[in-house]
This record gives structure tokens, sequence and C-alpha cells, in this order.
């Protein structure tokens, strides 16, 4: 029989015991109806609370319930909301601003050469990504999951936090004090509430980062509480900071001891021109070239090369007088027909990028006279949605198809559309978009890179319903 | 163990070597430096004085972002060191919720000295020894400097 004081000791044990924490520092981002489907079997008030949560918030990211979750969860926000910004200066700017906050930190009397390497690791990944951003290499998202999954790392960026955040209440002690119970003065409650390596983040200390990382940093925070309290929506609590327009918002998701991010689906697709990369531009072309699918991209072309004069017969003639010369280079054309099925990407420089590989392919391609024609940087290119027709695909498409010359496109049909094999099939459109360059580029929708990947689609039908379009994959691959 | 956490380790030893509290030494194997051996003389006036007691300071591979661990190699009859083979000691800043990633080395040499000079009953490890500190201190006192010389001459 055990003594009561190794009883006593078991107990303890036993009582502090806590299950090893599982899964990443910071997750991946995922549907928030994951959120719903746990709740599931809970209580009717989290029931209906989460049931209403996807609509909302359609993607939340979890974070390891270590005890250091709500001060992950508000720096990953932070860098988050900062990329979505899509600015690479501002990211710079905030290195500059934290660095400035090292007079808040030394007059509560912290030691640089303490939080020196904290602070670094904090200005270290706002360098990075704002590099990353301006190369536009796509790993910048990465780049930031990385960082926050390596322990140390990610340790060093909420110990910073955690500083800033009690320097900052123990500067505006007057506001704060009366919020204090328990413990002789708001230094002590920072020592032990806020600066302890091991402590959860308290309501406080969610309002200290607010004030002095988030909104000072021109961004929004939203902290929805997912609790037994009535009502039938999970209560939001914000702080916005003023003279900034739509600013990007950190959204934390608390469930009592924990917190997670959450995401509008907005989020992800925010204003046109604050996007670092286009999602998906017009101009892509699924590898499957030769389906219907790829009819609407044939006409985003056919639009630009009508501004080539000599390229259009004479029956679109009358088409000629809109599309003028001198375009604008900084709006859109905004579209007279029919609305766009994928978000209309900017007319900005970087289309350059998708635009100039299709134009050399065509040229390339098509008839010799095209060789002389360049399309210099500055020049930019219009990109209409696509036209109504690709609504009613079907039959007329394909008559067009095996009778290329009568088509109604603006090209002056060339030599080699007469010859036969050429014609019959979408081979002809799909080709100069295969270059193996696309086609191993992320831009590719079909490449695993891309955001919005889509896996080439096998389809036997569209393979054998003519003999002639099969064996002309074959060959042009 | 990160290279930040190599790089304050290293930092810290430096600030250890210009600054050491009095009656300390400490052995720094470069090699292995997450692990430093401390040699301490007891204070003097102290009932530890005389004796030499040696210690190990363990830095986990998550510092600074958790505690050092201090443990006593040589026996000490003492509340806040524990009475067997591990000789470990927790309390005050060394506890993990109370630790603070900014803390140095130094504050925690300097506390266990504080502790030699003056122990801390009522945040024991050892209840029994905390009691005979609180009301019996000449017992106390004889039975310390007993295992001084028992231990760590």
């Amino acid at each position: 029989m055990a003594s009561d004081d190794e009883l006593a000791q078991l107990e303890k044990l036993s009582n502090e015991w806590e299950p090893e924490p599982q899964g990443p520092l910071v997750g991946e981002r995922k549907s928030s109806s994951a959120i719903t489907v746990e709740y599931a079997n809970a209580d009717p008030i989290y029931r209906i609370k989460t049931a209403a949560l996807p609509q909302k918030y359609a993607f939340f990211r979890t974070c390891r319930g270590d005890g250091h979750c709500g001060w992950r969860a508000v720096a990953f926000g932070y860098y988050e909301a900062l990329l979505r910004g899509g600015d690479a200066n501002k990211l710079e700017e905030e290195v500059v601003r934290l660095r400035s906050m090292n007079n808040l930190l030394n007059s509560i009397g912290f030691q640089e050469d303490l939080y020196e390497d904290f602070a670094d690791e904090v200005y270290e990944l706002l360098r990075r990504l704002a590099a990353s951003l301006r190369a536009m290499d796509g790993t910048t998202a990465a780049l930031l999951l990385e960082a926050f999954n390596d322990m140390g790392r990610s340790m060093a960026i909420i110990t910073y936090l955690k500083l800033l955040a009690s320097a900052w209440l123990q500067n505006h002690e007057a506001r704060f004090a009366d919020f204090i119970i328990g413990y002789p003065s708001l230094k002590a409650y920072c020592q032990h509430n806020i600066e302890a390596a091991q402590c959860e983040m308290d309501h406080l200390a969610m309002q200290a980062l607010a004030e002095c990382v988030v909104k000072a940093g021109g961004l929004a925070l939203e902290v929805l509480y997912l609790d037994r309290s009535e009502g039938t929506e999970i209560s939001p609590y914000r702080e916005v900071p003023e003279n900034v327009a739509n600013p990007p918002t950190i959204r934390i998701l608390y469930r009592p001891g924990h917190y997670d991010i959450l995401y509008k689906a907005e989020d992800f697709a925010p204003p046109a021109q604050q996007q670092p990369i286009p999602t998906q531009p017009p101009l892509q072309v699924a590898l499957a070239g030769y389906t219907e699918e790829f009819v609407p991209m044939a006409s985003h072309l056919s639009d630009v090369m009508t501004l080539i004069p000599g390229m259009y017969p004479p029956a679109l003639g009358q088409r000629w007088p809109s599309l003028s010369y001198d375009y604008n280079s900084s709006p859109a054309p905004v579209p007279t027909y029919a609305p766009a099925p994928t978000p209309a990407a900017p007319v900005t420089s970087s289309h350059q990028d998708f635009a100039s590989p299709v134009h050399a392919s065509y040229a390339h391609h098509g008839a010799h006279s095209h060789h002389g024609i360049h399309l210099e940087p500055p020049v930019t290119l219009p990109i209409h949605p696509p036209p109504p027709m690709s609504l009613d695909r079907g039959p007329p498409l394909t008559l067009e198809r095996t009778a290329p010359v009568e088509r109604g496109g603006p090209f002056r049909p060339s030599v080699y559309e007469l010859e036969p094999g050429f014609g019959g099939c979408g081979q002809p459109h799909a080709m100069p978009f295969q270059t193996s360059i696309f086609r191993n580029s992320h831009y590719n929708t079909a490449h695993f890179l891309n955001p919005d990947f889509q896996p080439e689609e096998w389809s036997p039908d569209t393979e054998y319903a003519t003999g002639n379009r099969g064996r002309h994959k074959s060959t042009s691959q | 163990m990160s290279t930040g956490a190599k790089k304050r380790i290293m930092k810290e030893y430096g600030e250890c070597m210009a600054d050491t509290p009095p009656g300390m030494k400490i052995n720094f194997d470069e090699q292995n430096m997450t692990e430093w051996e401390v040699l301490m003389d007891g204070p003097d006036g102290s009932s530890y004085a005389g004796g030499h007691f040696k210690l190990k300071i363990t830095f986990p591979n998550e510092y600074p972002f958790k505690p050092p661990v201090v443990s006593f190699k040589t026996k000490i009859y003492h509340p806040n060191v524990s009475n067997d083979d591990k000789g470990s000691m927790c309390l005050g800043l060394l506890r993990p919720d109370e630790w603070k990633p900014p803390n140095k080395v130094v504050a925690v040499l300097r506390l266990i000295h504080n502790l030699l000079v003056e122990p801390n009953p009522d945040d024991s490890i050892e209840p029994s020894i905390a009691n005979e500190y609180k009301e019996n201190r000449k017992e106390f006192d004889k039975n310390a400097k007993d295992w001084v010389k028992r231990y760590a001459k």
C-alpha cells in the first residue's frame, strides 16, 4: 500500500498530465465545414453556431494546442494579412516600424541584447517574404508556413510578440491596471501571464497585440468567440484601424482554451489590383486543348490579334474602330457582352508573361507574314472575357471546326489551314500552348503547383469521336 | 538544436564568464554546449560554507523557450533540492510556467547562490527538510553541515 505522500504525488502527477499536443504547429488551410462536422454531436448551441460558420467563413487553419496557439494564430495571421495586401514595400515598412518599437521595450526594462534574437527572426521573415513577393516566385505562402512550423523560429516570433504585448500594457498602465485582479501590479501580471514561456494568450494580451501590432500595422483583427453564450451566431469582436479602407483582416476563431485561424472566402479573391499573382489568367490553357473548352480561349487571342492591322477579315471590319491602337494601359476595357466566368485579371504588365509566349508561338505557327510583328512590353493587351458562344457548345462548333475557312473568327485564313489534316479539330489552337515551357510552368492549371490545380481529364468520347482527332493529338505531342 | 539556440548559449556563456557570481566556476565543453558543469563553493556564512558542490545545467532543445534544468550532482541537505540521485531543483524562474525566454543563465546562477544562503521553505521540494528548517533551525544546520562534511568535501 502506497503511503499518503506517494498517493498525493501520484495524484499531482495525474492532474498535471496533459496529452502530448498533436499536429503541425500551423496546419494547412482547410474547408471550415470540418468544424461543423467536429461539433455535429456536441450540444445544440455549438451545433447551431458551427452550422452557420462555413457560409461566412469558408476556410480555417489549425494551430497546435500547445499553449501557444493564440500567439501563434495572431502572429501567423499578421504575416498572412500583410501578404494579402500584396505590397512588398509594406512588409519592409513593418520592419522599420517594429524596430522603432524597441524604445517601448527598452522603456520597460527589457535588455536589447536579450530580445534582439527574437526580433531578428521577426524582421528576417518579413524581409524574406517581401523578397519572395517581389520575385513573384509563388513560394511565399510555403515560406511562411515553413517558418511557422520550425519550432525555434516560430517560438522566437511568439516571444517577440509577448514582449511587445507586455511592454504595451505596461506603457498604458492607466488604461489596463483596473483589469488586473489577484496580482500586486500590472508588471507582475505581465511577467506571469504574458512574458512567461508557457502561458496562453489572454484577453489583455490580445488587446495589446491588436493595438500595437495589428492596428498600428494597418490591419484589422477579428476574433470570433465560439462559446456557449446565447445566440445562433458566433459572436465576433473586431478591432479595426482608423484611416484604412478595407484593411486585410486577421480572423481568429476562439474556442474556450484554443485558438485557430479563420478565413472568409473573399480573403482569397481580393480586388484584382491587389493580387500579387493573378490566380487564373484567362490566357491559361488547359492541356486538354482539343476539347470544346478551348474555344473561348481562342477568342481572346483573336481580340488580341485584331489590334494588329491586316489581321482581320473584311467582314469584321466594323469591330475595328472599337479596338483602337492607343490603349490606355491602366483600365481594362469594360466587357460589353457576356460576363466573365473566370475573374477577369487586370491588364498589367505582368500579363506580358502570359501573352508573349502565346504571341511568339502563334507567329511561328500561323502565316509567315506575322513574323515581323512585335508586342513590346509597354504595349498592354486587352483581355476580353469569352463571348457567350461557350454556352452553346455542340453541333455549331463542330461545324466550324470541320470547315475552318468559313468560321467566323477575325483571322484571315492561312494557306496552311487549307492543307489536309490541318482543320477538322481544335489542334491548331492548342498547339501553341503546348510548349514544354508552358506545360511545366505553374501557370498551367494542369500543373500541381497551380493554386487552381485541375488535373487533366481524359475523356474517351472526345478522344474517339473522330479518328482524325486522335491521330492528330498523338502527333502533336 | 537550432542554430539560434546555440548562438544564444554561446552568448550567455560569454556573459557568465564576464560576470561569474562569487565562488562559481563554469566548465564549458564546446562539443557539448548544452550541458554545463558548474563548480560552486558553499557561500560563506551559510550552513554550506566550506563545501564544494558540483551542479549540472542542462539546456533543453527548445531553449530559450523552455527553462534550463538544474541538478546538484553533489548531495546536499536543502529544502529546495530533491534528496535523490537527481538532485533536481525546480522553483522560481526555473519552473516551466514561470520561465521567460529573455531570462539569463546568470540569473539562474544567482538564484542558486541565494538559495544556498537562504533556502526557501515555502516553495520546497523536500517538505520534511523544509519543516525542519522552519521549526528546528538548529537541527537543520547540524544536518546540513553534516552532509557537507560527508559529501561535499
